[in-house]
Order: structure tokens, then sequence, then C-alpha cells
């Protein structure tokens, strides 16, 4: 397969991406054939209606579900055809997860919550870990326990956790719908700091201020990509 | 990897807690049960060794039951004529025959019955832990009684004391009391060969000969021959051995199945725990899934969770078998047929290693579906559960 020079330089690129699941005898198709790039460094928000497919792209886009039809590309790699394995190796290699409800578990302390994903690709992680705590600002709260930290706390650990892989991209699933608008903000500039670093940020959101910080607005409505700037 | 499966298994103290004493009484059940065969086994070669016998001539009828009755310091029903002990005696590789003759004397005014047992001084060398605590080793008359340990202290007498038998209105002088042996003597009277036959209307009949060859090699040789002795019959020691394993092997089946079904139950707690566990926490381990696992490293957490509670229980269980070991023998022993007066239990470490690895094995093998189930869970499910 030969790759675009356009290709080369998209950490995502999604072809007629199809996803149809199965209710009952009835067809859900939750993506009709959605089609966009995202290009290194980009900051991009998706935005639309609950049902509107965004949480199935989410999904394709973090390899955690594979796509009825279609193709995509993360990073230059064919994601199409690979096995759950391969896939797995993706993920945990080019994609970091922030959560809406930011997926801590309990009774891991901060550092040991942010090293979780170098545990399984088996990378040291101390000294990285210890970098990044203190670029959320959670340094001095390294060997708290989740219950103990505040909202806005919880989720820098989470953005921390995302980022100990060095992934290519960073995925965002309604980052700030779980904050009040001061901390949701705090976060929403973090966002804007990872991405001015280089990162690719892609957030599914409905926060207007994030929507607005994002250089790049996708609109999902009824599994379609509405518009696109 | 192992601090997330001590914190899973600390988040539920109640419930893994419940699930470890499960597995800990299934595996000391289990090891009490192995190292019961096992020290019933050592401690009764341990006894025939040191009597150092090859045979035992014992009269017509069921050799087996005889013999072992016998060794046990049992009554028979039948008895052998005196001549069988000349005959014996004569045979050229016979280097002692012992001649006994046992009789169970039911008391009148307690529930118990006590054993008598005469014997002569050829029966000595067979007899390598007779020995006196106080008194003498042997008898100076006919009306001399030397007690067994637990015999004296039943009786409270002491060398010296007159002992009377109200039931053969006989009196008796405490010659010596024995030191503890941990046989079947501890709780015998033993009295001289003639004083027996004639107390219990035996005269000239004997109820066993207890043979030790010049040399153990020339069982095969010597036993066709004294199988002629008319009205006796041999049986080797490893026949013996054989009747004592075969009597002991129906108690014990009993009580493997026992131990097989309460690990069973503990295997079944640890499947049931884990299963639960997975189900509650399928948000989380999809989570973990979303954060990179692998399929095998989630397998490779719950098969982990399910090792440590199997080898904390397992650890735990073998602690419970050892104080609560000797408690158990005491409850099982009225159940085995000849059981040696010493401990029955040998938890010694092949017993202890095996019991560990077998609730490793059972904890792994409880894992399994678990772990499969909890590896299959997508990713996906990560964001849907949000």
């Amino acid at each position: 397969m030969t790759t675009s020079p356009q290709e080369n330089t998209s950490v995502i690129a999604a072809q007629a991406l199809t996803k149809i699941y199965q209710r009952g005898r009835e067809e859900v198709r939750a993506l009709d054939a959605v089609s966009f790039t995202v290009a290194r460094g980009e900051f991009t928000a998706i935005t639309g209606p609950s049902g509107a497919g965004k949480s199935t792209l989410l999904n394709l886009l973090g390899c955690m579900d594979a796509p009825t039809s279609g193709t995509l590309r993360l990073d230059d790699r064919e994601v199409h055809g690979l096995d759950e394995r391969a896939r797995t190796e993706l993920r945990r290699s080019t994609v970091g997860f922030v959560f809406q409800h930011f997926g801590l578990l309990p009774t891991l302390t901060v550092e040991e919550n942010v090293v979780l994903p170098a545990l399984f690709a088996r990378r040291s992680s101390a000294r990285r870990a210890e970098m990044l705590l203190e670029k959320v600002g959670l340094l001095h709260r390294r060997t708290h326990r989740p219950h103990e930290l505040s909202g806005g706390e919880m989720q820098r650990v989470a953005i921390a956790r995302a980022l100990i892989n060095e992934p290519r991209l960073l995925l965002a699933d309604e980052p700030t719908g779980n904050l009040d608008s001061a901390t949701g903000y705090s976060i929403i500039t973090l966002f804007q700091q990872l991405n001015a670093e280089g990162l690719t940020v892609l957030v599914v959101t409905h926060n207007a201020v994030m929507t607005a910080a994002a250089r790049r607005q996708l609109a999902l409505r009824d599994g379609r990509l509405a518009d696109g700037k | 990897m192992l601090t997330l499966v001590l914190h899973n298994l600390l988040r539920r103290p109640l419930r893994h807690g419940l699930t470890l004493a499960g597995v800990a009484l299934a595996v000391a059940v289990l090891v009490c049960i192995t190292a019961f065969g096992t020290g019933y086994r050592q401690t009764l070669r341990g006894e025939l060794d040191r009597a150092g016998l090859q045979m035992m001539l014992v009269p017509t009828g069921c050799p087996y039951d005889d013999a072992a009755r016998v060794l046990k310091n049992n009554t028979l029903e039948n008895s052998l004529p005196a001549s069988a002990l000349d005959l014996a005696r004569r045979d050229p590789a016979v280097a002692v025959a012992a001649p006994f003759l046992m009789a169970a004397l039911p008391r009148t005014d307690t529930r118990r019955t006590d054993l008598w047992v005469g014997l002569d001084e050829t029966a000595l060398p067979l007899k390598p832990w007779w020995r006196v605590t106080a008194g003498r080793a042997w008898f100076n008359g006919p009306d001399e009684v030397i007690l067994g340990a637990d015999a004296a202290a039943l009786e409270m007498r002491a060398p010296g004391d007159k002992f009377f038998s109200p039931e053969t209105r006989r009196e008796f002088r405490v010659a010596g009391v024995l030191e503890r042996s941990g046989t079947s003597d501890d709780s015998i009277f033993f009295i001289p060969l003639a004083t027996t036959q004639a107390m219990f209307a035996q005269t000239g009949r004997l109820t066993a000969i207890a043979i030790r060859l010049k040399d153990p090699a020339l069982v095969r040789e010597a036993a066709p021959r004294l199988q002629e002795i008319p009205g006796a019959q041999v049986v080797t020691m490893t026949e013996m051995m054989g009747t004592f394993l075969n009597l002991l092997g129906a108690v014990r089946t009993l009580l493997l199945a026992l131990g097989v079904i309460a690990l069973t139950v503990g295997a079944l707690s640890v499947f049931n725990t884990l299963l639960a566990g997975v189900v509650e926490r399928s948000g989380e381990l999809a989570l973990l899934r979303a954060l990179g696992a692998s399929r095998t490293q989630v397998f490779a957490l719950i098969t982990g969770e399910s090792l440590l509670l199997s080898g904390v229980g397992g650890a735990l269980g073998l602690a419970l078998a050892v104080a609560g070991g000797p408690a158990l023998e005491n409850l099982v022993r009225p159940w085995v047929p000849f059981a040696p007066a010493q401990t029955l239990l040998a938890l010694d470490d092949r017993v202890l290693l095996n019991g560990l690895a077998l609730a490793l094995a059972a904890g792994a093998l409880a894992g399994i579906y678990p772990a499969w189930r909890a590896s299959r869970l997508s990713p996906a499910l990560a964001v849907k559960m949000e």
C-alpha cells in the first residue's frame, strides 16, 4: 500500500469509517461512513448530541473496538485487520486516554495510578511519572489516594497517566464533564499547554469553552460528520 | 502487578477473609488425612521393626485377623497347642520363638476391659522397649504382675503394691512398672505364661508364637516348614503389614473422600469470590484494558488473585493442621483398626508441601474461568460504563 505525503503527517486518517451494532433484530448504524484526518499537533474537538456516535468514534480511534467497514490509520499504521493483540499494542504505544469520570483505581496511590499504563507496557516510568506529576502540579500529592483529591486533581492525575507512555495522540471523553467551570477551565488550559508542546489532542466535549479552545471542531450527528473546519 | 493483586484482595476483607478460611479449613483437613495415612504406616512399620519379628504362628482360622489381634495384644477365640512351641523352636531357622497367651477380662466395677498377657523370658528380646521405671523387669514368682505405664496409672499401683483381681479372685504383687513405650504394651497387665494359662483355664494352650529368624532372609525357606505344624498357620510380617493397611484402607478412603470434598468446596469458594469480583469490577477491568493491559495481563491479574488467595489460605491451613492435628487424631483414632499407640499424624515437610501445592493447584484451576472472563472484557466497556 502506498501512502500520500498528507497521510504521513496525519496522526489520524479515517476513511468511510462505519460501525454497525446489532440490537436484537435491529441494526444500529452508530457511525456512518465518517472520513476525516487529524494532522500532527492539531487540537480537535468533536461535538454532537447524545447518540451522535461520539463514544463509538472514540472507541475506534482508541483501538478499543474494530469498525464494521472503512479504514483507519493511526500514526501511519493501518488499524484495519489488526488482531486484538496488535490493537492493544498500538493503543498502548500510540494513544493516551482521559475519561470523564477520571477512571482512577481507588486502591492505588496517585503515583501508582500514573505508572499503570507503563507497567502494562513494561517500561520503566518512575522518573517520567515524577516529571508528569510535577507538570500537572500534583507532585506533592503522589502518595495520596484518589478519594483524597478534588475532581480537578483527579482529572490532572488521569492526564498524567495518559501521558506516561509518551503517546502521539491524546484522546479525551468529556474531560470537563464532571468538573465545575473554574476547574474545567484549568483542565482546558492544561490541554492547550500540552497541545502547544506538540501533542495531538482530540476531545469529545459538550463544553463550549473547550470547543472554542480547540483549533478545529468536528460535529457528529446521527453517526455522520455534519461539518468540519 | 503484585501490588495491584494485593490491593484488590484487601478491598473486600470480609469476602476474601471467608474465602481464606474456607481454603484453610479444606487444606487442614486434607493435610491431616494425608499425614494420618503416612503416619499410620510409619508407626506401624516402626513397631514391627523394633520387635524384630519376621513371622507369627497363629491358630488356624483367619490368619491375618489372628496375627493382627495378637500383635495389638487383642485376644483370639482359638488357641495353639503347647506342642506347636516345641516344634517351632526345633526349626533350624528359628532364633527366638516366644509364646503368648492373651485374655480379655471385662471389669465388673467399671466398663473397661483389661488385657492380660502371659509370656516367658523368651519374649524379652522381641520387646526392646521393655524397661521399667520402677521395680524389677521380670517376675520373681507366679503371682507377680508387671504393669504397662497406662495400666499402672489407671490402677494407681507402684512396685510392691498388692493388686487384687476380683473377677478371677487372684491376688498379685506388682513387680515393676514399664516405661511408656508408645506401643500397645502400655495398657497391658503382664504375668507369667503359666499363671495366665491357669487363671484363664487355658492350660497347655497358647494364643500365638512370635518368631524371630536367625536371618530375616530365611523367611521363604522357614515359612513352609512352620506351616506344617498341626493347628498352626504362619503369617509373615509383610503379610501382616498388608493386612493392617487394608484394614486402614477403608477408613482412609472415607476420610480422603471427605478431604477431596472439602478441597472442592474450598476451590468453589475461590471460584465464586473471584467471579463475583470480576462481575463487580467489570468497568475497572475494562479500564485496565483501555489503559493498555493485554488480555494475558488481565488473565494473569485474576490468576494472581486466585493463587494468592489459595496460597495464603493453604499456608493458614497448614498452620491449622499443625495446631489442630492432634485433636483431629483423637477424634479419628477410635475408628482406626488396631491403631498404633504412637502418633498417627506424620506432618513432615513432604506432606505439608503437597498440601500447599494442592491448594495452589486448586486455586489455579478455580481461577481459570473468572480470569478468562475478565480477559474477554472489551476495553470499550470503560467508555460505555462512564
